[in-house]
Formats: structure tokens, sequence, C-alpha cells
């Protein structure tokens, strides 16, 4: 049977020819009949033979072939009708037949509905989440001819390699007169505004250059676009346009909003503009955007790099000549704005670069896409192992059914019309399957979208560079509708087809001489479901070696040391709205705020820093070396963090040399840097770094400052990366305005939130408090994402493992049952229990092995793809591959033994009379 | 005498109502209840033997004649009966009216 589908096609189109052939030679047969018939007639009414002859072909209507044709027109446009109508009938009746079928046995009806709900109900879950996240087009006009532009900034003179780079005001200028491949570049830079008013509230916001909606294709509904030299130099006039939530929300969507004023960060903005329902910039949250050019010119300056730049190509053009075009003008950007050479030591600045890729593709970080591509193929192969399951049921249940079958085979019912009968039970029970599935897809996806954890995702580095892209758009939709119809159908065919051809297969003498008996066919039926047993014990190994990578990374992250004592902290973020304090009045508008915090009941210790640990990275710039012969490269990158003394001692870093920062280490006082333990080995690897000079480009640390202790290291950035050069600095040697409040206290942390916000108040009623959180929450959103797709991979490989255990039972048990008489008249002959359920779990075992090799190979082979989602575990563990093997080994072992024991139990006699 | 359109498939129909026919049994039947009245194409009979058979109206087997030769007999089902009986009272009733209209004369009703 080397090529079944053809034969069957080809066997079909025959069939079809000779039906046509039949219904001619019918036509013909009845038309002789008539023509005869006539022609005695009219002869009897007195016409010569001719004559008679000629009159009745006159009357069918002349001339004859004319006649003919038509009535075979007619003939085979009624044969088609009668034959559909028939299969029609047929299928109804197959479909009563199959009905009633499966209410006599509602366990197996239920079992088998309930599993394939779940498994396509999980696989509609997941896909809906791909698809929003990975496949659904960008929800701008002709997405496919946007691009990310990014600058390429040389990473490390030592190293090579670049890394990407936001983009500054005038480089974006120098970039866009200079470029030739697309038709429209814009910036933009997300942030959040205080929008002010009775209740001033924390919004989102975008910082665009004037095409930025050109670029995007996006129209305002109401007002104006902004006006297209908008950008042309800084100093421009503060306009907004705002989102349609902010129209309807602060406005009640009157069209007199526009030329209305509001107010962001203290500044009046002019609304210009309404932005349609559907856009809300590419963070996907902007209630409102402004232009680049309203920023104080001291964040304009050519490396301010705050900005994202993306573009539209020319129509015709490619990504791959944008790319080309866009790195021969960085170098004319670059040349524009070079590397301020005395800020560094020495050596050859190294020009910066950029590169062009298309919108989509940076629409996730990498990361995530492997993840969900991962968790995408094992819920795939847990439906498949589920399929296998469902095939081998129906397969017993044929082999019992085929004394049956081959009754309707030997009495003339065809093939086909059984297959269509077995099949008819595959496709209601997938259908029905498919059905209750939608009720599950619900429930994953409104999961799914709960879970959106835009910090956490943050805070593992994996927000791709569009916001607008997130798992909040994650949606039960037609798409997914037609996902799970397609998968309902395939998943019908795969458990279905196999029973079906199976059961049919025309060895009817062997059935009916044999009687209930085990005959060839049988045999043969037992071959294919001891295959399928092989498959799923394979299937099922691959995922739960792949789970056991992923949970032994898992482990590895969350037994990280952070370097710090998460316990008993409360972080919360405050934003002093500008304009309102000085820069200057910052520390001592902070003193009042910490004194006020430290008399609230419960609080050991109030620091301040700027940026939190495990942030996914926090603020950096370059460090050079005062007293250092200028060597060791050009590009020295430091974290700068800034802190209060009693930081260290809130989150409990460690002092490795030197001192902490004392209360002398204030401003006009000489400055003092606490630098990290990796910035130690890296910069000072061979020296003591206390005492040494050195200047940090930033918060006036350029004028030179003392080295005067080093600390531990802490993960500022992700949590399985390791941790970078840090630098600290006093916040009282360099204030700002917006900083982190840690809170070490007794008891549960988040028992101060509401005293501390009190506290807050009072010193500072205007002031949003936001981003409240417990240390360990955040530890927690630091492993999150690692933690979602390892628990859901590690539930897949639970569900495989489970199917697949009662897969290897389900097969032994009727092979146990089948062979009952066998086992009988051994155990008659003086077999001992003992051997005889060796003999069967011989086999058993026999199965799970083989399944163990092929799934340990495939799982060598598939495992590569997981290599980026570990930490510290290699994806050819061969630890993990020997446990999870054993213990699927076990568990399969057991699942054969459990009837092999129950056959061995029945008395001899018992047995042979039930064979 | 030429037939109205849509007549025939009653017609036919009817003759088959007390037993089953072949196709020159029919085409007689007609051409003596008329009394030689209606002029039915063979040809047109055999269409519309073929339409009320994909209508499920009439169902066709092959049979045995009186000669003994082989012959294809066509009989009346359950839903050309139905029709039938539907169709031709609707049928003599617009027939009653047409007659009553026609039949009339100024001055009267």
């Amino acid at each position: 049977m080397g090529d079944p589908i053809r034969a069957g096609v080809r066997r079909l189109f025959r069939l079809a020819v000779r039906r046509d052939a039949d219904l001619r030679e019918e036509l013909d047969d009845e038309l002789r009949f008539h023509l005869e018939e006539r022609t005695a007639q009219f002869i009897a009414r007195g016409l010569s033979p001719e004559a008679a002859r000629r009159e009745a072909l006159q009357r069918l209507g002349a001339p004859y072939e004319v006649a003919r044709a038509q009535l075979l027109r007619s003939a085979r446009r009624k044969d088609r009708h009668l034959a559909l109508g028939e299969w029609w009938s047929g299928a109804s009746l197959d479909l009563r037949q199959t009905i009633r079928g499966l209410a006599q046995r509602p366990l197996f009806t239920s079992v088998a509905v309930v599993t394939l709900a779940l498994g396509i109900g999980a696989n509609t879950s997941i896909f809906s989440a791909v698809d929003a996240l990975l496949l659904r087009s960008l929800p701008f006009n002709h997405p496919a001819a946007l691009v990310d532009i990014a600058q390429m900034a040389p990473l490390d003179a030592t190293q090579g390699g670049s890394q990407d780079a936001p983009w500054s005001y005038p480089k974006f200028m120098t970039f866009r007169a200079a470029q030739r491949s697309l038709a429209d570049v814009a910036l933009d830079q997300s942030e959040w505004l205080i929008l002010g008013g009775q209740q001033p509230e924390r919004i989102s916001g975008e910082r665009v250059s004037a095409r930025f909606l050109t670029t995007l294709g996006v129209p305002v509904v109401l007002g104006h676009d902004f006006p297209a030299d908008m950008d042309a130099h800084p100093g421009a006039a503060p306009v907004a346009l705002i989102s349609n939530s902010l129209w309807q929300r602060r406005f009640n969507a009157r069209p007199d909003a526009i030329g209305a004023l509001i107010r962001l960060d203290s500044v009046a903005y002019q609304v210009i503009g309404v932005l349609p329902s559907s856009f809300r910039g590419l963070s996907g949250t902007a209630d409102v955007l402004v232009p680049v050019t309203a920023l104080r010119d001291a964040d304009l300056g050519p490396w301010d790099l705050t900005f994202a730049m993306i573009g539209r190509l020319k129509p015709g053009g490619t990504v791959a000549d944008a790319d080309r075009d866009a790195q021969r003008v960085a170098a004319i950007v670059y040349q524009a704005s070079p590397m301020n050479a005395q800020a560094l030591t020495t050596g050859p600045a190294m020009p910066w670069s950029a590169a062009v890729t298309s919108l989509n593709s940076v629409r996730v970080a990498s990361a995530m896409r492997t993840s969900l591509l991962v968790l995408f193929a094992a819920v795939a192969l847990v439906l498949l192992i589920a399929c296998v399951n469902l095939a081998n049921l129906l397969l017993g249940r044929a082999a019992v059914r085929r004394q049956e079958i081959a009754i309707r085979l030997a009495i003339g019912a065809g093939r086909g019309r059984l297959v269509r009968l077995l099949l008819c039970e595959s496709l209601v029970l997938a259908g029905l399957g498919g059905i209750a599935s939608m009720a599950v897809a619900l429930v994953g996806t409104r999961l799914l979208q709960r879970l959106n954890p835009a910090n956490a995702l943050a805070a593992q580095g994996l927000n791709g560079k569009l916001g607008v892209v997130g798992f909040d758009t994650i949606r039960l939709d037609p798409r997914a509708f037609g996902f799970t119809l397609v998968v309902t159908l395939v998943v019908a065919l795969l458990f279905g087809l196999m029973p079906a051809l199976q059961a049919t297969r025309p060895a009817l003498t062997h059935a009916l001489t044999e009687g209930g008996a085990a005959g060839r066919t049988s045999l043969r039926m037992g071959a294919s479901r001891r295959m399928l047993v092989v498959a799923e014990v394979a299937l099922a190994l691959i995922l739960l070696i792949g789970s056991g990578l992923m949970l032994q990374s898992l482990q590895h992250i969350i037994a990280v040391d952070p370097g710090f004592r998460s316990a008993d902290l409360l972080t919360m973020r405050l934003t002093v709205v500008p304009g309102s304090h000085s820069r200057e009045s910052m520390p001592g508008f902070y003193d009042e705020l910490t004194q006020k915090l430290a008399a609230v009941p419960g609080v050991d210790h109030v620091a301040l820093g700027d940026c939190p640990p495990l942030n996914g990275g926090c603020n950096g710039t370059i460090m050079t070396f005062v007293d250092r012969p200028a060597s060791i490269g050009n590009n020295a990158m430091i974290g700068v963090h800034w802190v209060t003394p009693n930081w260290f001692a809130a989150l409990q870093v460690p002092l490795r040399r030197g001192r902490m920062f004392n209360a002398d280490d204030r401003a006009g006082a000489p400055r003092s840097v606490l630098i990290n333990e990796a910035a130690a080995q890296k910069y000072w690897p061979h020296e003591n770094p206390i005492g040494s000079k050195i200047r940090i480009y930033q918060g006036g640390f350029d004028q030179g400052a003392t080295v005067v202790g080093v600390v531990g290291n802490v993960r500022f950035g992700l949590i399985d990366s390791t941790a970078a050069p840090d630098a600290f600095i006093p916040f009282a040697q360099s204030p700002r305005a917006d900083m982190v409040i840690f809170l070490r206290g007794r008891g549960h942390p988040s028992a101060l939130i509401s005293s501390a916000r009190r506290a807050i108040h009072d010193v500072a009623p205007d002031d949003p408090v936001y981003d409240v959180e417990t240390m360990d929450q955040r530890v927690d959103q630091a492993s999150g994402q690692a933690r979602f797709s390892t628990l859901l991979l590690a539930a897949f490989a639970g569900v495989a493992m489970l199917l697949a255990v009662i897969g290897v039972y389900g097969v032994m048990a009727f092979g146990v049952a089948q062979r009952q008489r066998e086992i009988g008249i051994r155990m008659a002959l003086g077999a001992e229990q003992r051997g005889v359920v060796s003999m069967i779990v011989a086999e058993g075992v026999r199965l799970v092995l083989w399944g163990i090799g092929l799934g340990g190979v495939a799982a060598l082979l598939l495992t590569r793809y997981l290599a980026g989602q570990l930490y510290d575990v290699r994806p050819a563990d061969p630890a993990t591959y020997l446990f999870v093997s054993i213990g699927l080994f076990l568990a399969a072992a057991a699942a054969s033994w459990l009837p092999a024991r129950r056959a061995s139990r029945i008395a001899p006699t018992e047995a042979l009379r039930r064979g | 005498m030429r037939l109205l359109k849509g007549t025939l498939d009653i017609l036919v129909l009817k003759t088959l109502s007390w037993s089953a026919k072949h196709g020159v049994e029919i085409i007689t039947w007609l051409e003596e209840r008329s009394g030689g009245q209606l002029a039915v194409d063979d040809g047109a009979l055999y269409q519309a033997l073929h339409r009320l058979e994909e209508r499920g109206m009439v169902a066709a087997d092959w049979g045995v004649t009186a000669n003994n030769r082989r012959a294809r007999y066509y009989r009346l089902t359950a839903t050309g009966r139905t029709y039938l009986r539907a169709e031709s009272s609707s049928l003599m009733n617009y027939a009653q009216t047409l007659l009553t209209i026609l039949g009339s004369r100024p001055g009267h009703g």
C-alpha cells in the first residue's frame, strides 16, 4: 500500500466514470424500448413500418442525437442530485448511529471530549498569545513598510561588538536630511507626564517629531496634525495631540477641546488634535503626543540619546537597501557630532553606526519569541499525545467491533461507507471537544491577558520596542476560532483515520471464522497500537526532558543571590512635579520627607536611590581615570546610582573595602564614590581602587571624585545576567528630583504602605507616588517570565506523562484481556503466577524502552532550541535525561504491571471459560 | 392543443396515481384521456420524468412488461402523492375561476 491516498482517489474517479457509463446505458435501453413500442403502436394505427418509425423519432424530438443529449443532461442532473441526497441521508444515519453509540458509553465519551477540550483549548490559548505577540499585523497603516532604525554603539574598545542605542534630536535631524531610502522618518520617546488639574494625574505620553503620524499612516479624527516645520529647531510652540480616551475623560468628547490648554509637567500645552481611539502611540498607552522640540535645549544635545527612530520605506524599497543607506548616513551623523575626545582618555574614538530592521521584527524581545514558540510546540505535543491515546481507545473498540464490521463488509457495505461511519465517530467527538474547548480557551486567554506583566517584562529586559504589542492584546478573535476549527478537523483525522482504515481492512474471513479469538487482524491491530504507545512515550519524554531542564534553570534563577536582602523591604517611586521645587531645594525636601517616613511606626530604615535593583537596567555612562596613563581603552562603561548613605544598610549590601558614605559626604565636600566589586575587578584588576581619582560624566562628577570604598555586587539589570560595573554617588552631592524610596520595616512591608503614603502626602501633597511594590514582589517579577513558561511547560509535561502512562496501561490491559485464554492455558499447564506477570510486563517494558530511546534522541535534537532559555543548565544535561527517563520508565512499567497482575490472579478455569 | 407551462408534471403524476407505468404507457394514457387533444412531445415527457425523479416525486425501477420485455417503470412516491393532491385541487380551483370569469356575460354577476 505504497500510496494509499492516490490509489483511493483513483478508485473514486473510476467509480464516477463507471457510474456515468451505467447512466448512459440505462437511458439508451429506455429509449430503444420506447421507440420500438411506439413504432409498433403506430403500425397498429395503420402506418407503414417506415412511417411509424419516423413518427416515433419525430415525437421524441428531432434530430435523435440532440434529443438524446438533452435527455442525458437531465438524467445526469437528476443522478447527481440523488447521489448527494443518498450521501446526506447516509451521513445523517451514521450521525444518529454514532450519537446513539456515544450516548451508550458516557464514560468513554466524556473522557474523550474532556481530553480534547483541554488539549484544543490549551492550543487555542497559546495560539492566541502567539498570534497577538508574534503574528498579528501591527495596528498601523501598511505595517510591512515600517522599519526600526537603531543607532549602533561600539560596545567596548577592547572587545569590539556593538549594541542598540537610542538617538538624539540633532543626530536625527542630520540623519533625516542625509537619508535617501525612506519616505518618512520620525522620533519617538515615551515618558510619564503629570497632567495638571484639580486632580493631578500621571499619564503616559510620547515626545515625537513632526511627521510621526504620517510615518505610521495614522490620521487625526479632530483638529489637525503637528505642523510640518514643528521640529525644524528647538523651542517649538507647546502644542499637543490627545488620545481619544483623554478627550472623552477630560473634555467629554466636546469639539471645543481643540484650542483648550492642558498642563503637562507644569507647562501649558494647547490641544490641536484628537487621535483615533485605536491609536495610543508606539507604547500603546500614550494619552498625549507632544513635540520633541518642546523639550528644554539641555535635553536636545547630540549625546542626549533617548529617542527611538522609526521610518517608512519608499514604495518598492527593501529593508536591506534601507540598512545599507543607514550605514552610509550613520558615518555622516557621527562626523557631525563625534564623541568628545577630551572627555575620554585616549585612542581613536570608535565611530557609531546604524542598523535598519523591519518594525515587525522588534515587536517583542527574542527571548519572549523563543519562549512562546517553545510553549506552542509543547502544547501541540500534548495534543498529539492525547490524539494518540484516543486513537488507541478507538483501535481497541474497533477490535471489539470487528465482527460486526466484518459482517457489514461481507454483506456488501463499501469500505468507504464503513470508514465514513467510523470517522463520523471521531468527527463527532472532536467536534464536541472543539466546542467545549472554547470555554477552556476563554479561560486560558483571560489568564494570559491578566498576566500582562508590563513591569515584570521590563525587569527581565523582555519588552520589545513596541509597547503596542503586549499580553493585553491577547484575545479570542475570528483568527483564533479559525485555528480551533482547523485543529479540530486535523485532530479528528489524526485519531480517527488510522483506526478506521485498520478496522475495515478487508480480512473478513479471519474475523468471521475465528470468532472472538485473536486472529491475524487483531495481531496487526496490536502492532499499530504498540507503535502508538512507543510514539506517545517518546513524545512525553521530549516534554519531560524539556521541562526538567527548564525547572532546573528556574531553580538556579531563584537561587541567584541578587546582592541584597529583599525581605521586609518596601519600594515606591516619587515623581516631583517639575517646577514645584528647585533642584537645589531637593536635599532639604527629601530630608524632610525622610524624617517623616522614619517616624512612621514600624519603619527601621528609610533610604533613597534613583533606581531599584532588578529593574532590567538603570542609568549608566562613561568613566575616566584621572591619574592613569591613558591606555585601558576609551569607553570605561559604568552604571551610575544616586543613593543616600543608609541605602546600603537598608538593602543590606555588604562593604568589601574602604568605607561607606556618611554624613560628611555632603554638598561642598570633596566628591566621593563607592564602586562595586565588578567595577573593582574590571577596572582595578591588580591594584587597590581606594583613593583612586576618577571622572564620571554625570551629575557633576566629571569634575573628579575619589573612590572611597568597594561594596558587594547588586544586580540592577536582569536576574540572570551577571552584575555589571557600578558606581554609587551620594545623593547629597548631586541632588535629583525623582527618587525611589526604600523602607525597611518590621512585619510585612505591605502593612506600611498606607501610613507611608500619608506621610508623603503631608510633605508633598501634589507629587504622585506610584510603583509601590515590596522588594520581594520585584524579585518575583524578575523571574516571572521564567517562572511562567517553566511552570506552563511543566504542567504540559505532567499531562503528557499522565496520558502516556494511561496509554501504556490501556494497551496492556487490552492485550491481556485478549490473551486471557492463552494465560489460562499457561497457568493450567503449571506456569507460575510470577512467570506470567513478568512475561507480560516484559512486553510492556520493551515498548517503553523503545519510546524512551527514540524520545531521548529526539530530545537531544530539540532541546538545543531551549538553550537561550536556560540559565546555568546545558541542554544536553545528562543528569536530567537519566533522571527523567528513569521516572517515566518506572511509571510506565507500573502501568503494565497492573493489568498483568490482575490477569494472573484469575483462576485458569475462569480464564478458559471467559476466553 | 398545447400544454400550459407546468401542467405536464401534474398530469404525469396523475397518470401514475393508480399504478406504476413505463414511458409509453404514460404517453398513451394521456393521449387517450385527452381524446387525442393534448400534444405531448415524447422527449418532453422523459425530461419531466427526470425532473420529478430529481425532486423525489417519482421513483424508477426496471421491470418486465406483459410481453416479457424489460422496461423502466415509474411510480409515485409519498412526496409525489402529497404534491399531486395539493396541486390538483389548487389547479381545479384556478380552472373553475377562469371558467366563471371567461364564461360570464355582460350584465350578469
